[in-house]
């Protein structure tokens, strides 16, 4: 994450760089007011709050179970099948093939789902 | 790796069928060996391995829903601008007839299937907010010399009610669709009441009876298994609630048919490869429109899944229609 911060910092000074014509000082004023801005902007998307109001209706497709929010890895996950659905931009994935399989060691994308309905 | 060989043996059947010379250099070795066995097991899985339409080509279900995926993820961008420019805007029209049937009161709770940028939803909470304001301006013309007292609690209780009761959740298969829904509510800056879910049509992650209205447009043509999503439909719905289809049917007057065809497979794939620069999605929603059931057929599907009272509205002629249902 800190990494992605740190690239959009590198990308937003390039960009101001190219196309700020103007004085020095404002040049060298924007990149800091980018940075700033860019951290809170990070910021707010990670804590975006998944609307934990879902929860309510929200289950696991496969066995139409209620989830559980991880707020550290930013998952809804089934315990009862070890299965974690991602959370990207505050919209939960939803579809089986994405989840994240909960071993011990394996992190790999499971295909859980017997695909004839 | 059994996948792609029973794919490649697949074609190979094709192209034999069409009297082209396959050399067998042409196949990698290990498909020469187990040749016997696989193209055994490729004639029985032919059979289990059902095929379906994609547009007016024939492709293995699993394909469909990859390829599916695929389009609207290419036109996920410009898929508004590309809808104004096909229709002539005239998709606003069907989306507000849409509501207008749909008449939803303030408090209910919506379900968008396929919502992708969130039309519907956002249709949605403009009409109950409308009708909130209806309401609350009915109420104060009743009032006719209210007392500062009544004004006060009146304030204060609107305040509570309004947002927290209708909600709508927009759920659909493609990510970037709903990216771009979503960006779209931000821009308007609609956030309360709305939820976005990445979620299959035919395996709904939702609760049993959780929802009063489900609707899905323009979406149900695009599901693999049509008759599963209804299901779905039938089962996240709670008793009393409703379902709504918008799709694009059969045409019933031959002449508007005719000159709907010309300007489907004449125009619409040319605006999709000026507008989008894909002609492929565009030729592949006009095929897959002429591969939909009929709005009868159709009513049947949804009878069948346990709706009742089922009927269909014609929009411009056939070129639309909408399904509704209830689950009693």
């Amino acid at each position: 994450m800190l990494r992605n911060v740190l690239g959009r910092l590198v990308t937003d000074t390039v960009r101001v760089h190219r196309y700020v014509n103007g004085a020095p000082l404002i040049q060298r004023l924007t990149p800091a007011s980018v940075s700033v801005r860019s951290f809170s902007d990070v910021k707010d998307e990670v804590q975006q709050p998944f609307d934990a109001s879902l929860l309510e209706f929200l289950v696991c497709p496969l066995s139409k179970k209620p989830l559980r929010y991880e707020a550290e890895t930013n998952e809804l996950i089934n315990d009862e099948l070890g299965i974690a659905y991602p959370i990207i931009g505050g919209i939960p994935n939803m579809i089986p093939q994405e989840a994240r399989l909960i071993q011990k060691d394996t992190d790999t994308t499971t295909t859980t789902t017997p695909t004839q309905g | 790796m059994a996948a792609s060989m029973r794919l490649l043996v697949r074609r190979v059947i094709r192209l034999s069928h069409r009297n082209v010379n396959v050399t067998a250099a042409g196949l990698p070795g290990r498909s020469g060996c187990c040749w016997a066995p696989s193209s055994c097991r490729c004639f029985s899985d032919a059979a289990g391995d059902k095929s379906t339409h994609f547009g007016f080509e024939t492709v293995s279900e699993s394909e469909k829903a990859k390829k599916v995926y695929k389009v609207f993820e290419n036109v996920a961008q410009k898929y508004d601008v590309m809808n104004d420019a096909m229709s002539l805007g005239i998709h606003r029209v069907w989306k507000d007839m849409l509501l207008h049937v749909m008449h939803p009161q303030p408090g209910v709770r919506l379900l968008d299937v396929a919502g992708g940028t969130g039309d519907i939803a956002f249709r949605f909470l403009e009409y109950v907010r409308s009708q909130q304001e209806r309401q609350k301006r009915r109420a104060a013309r009743s009032m006719q010399t209210p007392s500062w007292q009544d004004i006060s609690n009146n304030y204060s209780t609107e305040d509570e009610d309004g947002p927290q009761e209708s909600t709508a959740v927009v759920c659909d298969i493609n990510k970037e669709m709903l990216k771009v829904g979503k960006q779209k509510a931000d821009s308007m800056g609609i956030s309360a009441g709305l939820s976005w879910v990445v979620g299959d049509a035919e395996e709904l992650p939702f609760d049993d009876d959780q929802f009063d209205i489900y609707t899905i447009a323009f979406g149900i043509r695009n599901v693999t298994h049509i008759d599963q999503a209804l299901q779905e439909a039938q089962r996240v719905l709670k008793p009393g609630g409703r379902f709504m289809c918008l799709e694009f049917s059969k045409v019933t007057n031959p002449v508007l048919a005719r000159l709907y065809d010309t300007y489907s497979f004449q125009m619409i794939p040319v605006l999709g490869e000026v507008i989008a620069g894909d002609w492929k999605s565009y030729q592949y929603l006009v095929e897959s429109i002429r591969k939909f059931p009929d709005q009868e057929e159709f009513k049947g599907m949804i009878e069948d899944a346990g709706f009742y009272c089922v009927r269909y509205y014609n929009l411009t002629g056939g070129v639309v229609a909408l399904h509704s249902g209830f689950k009693l």
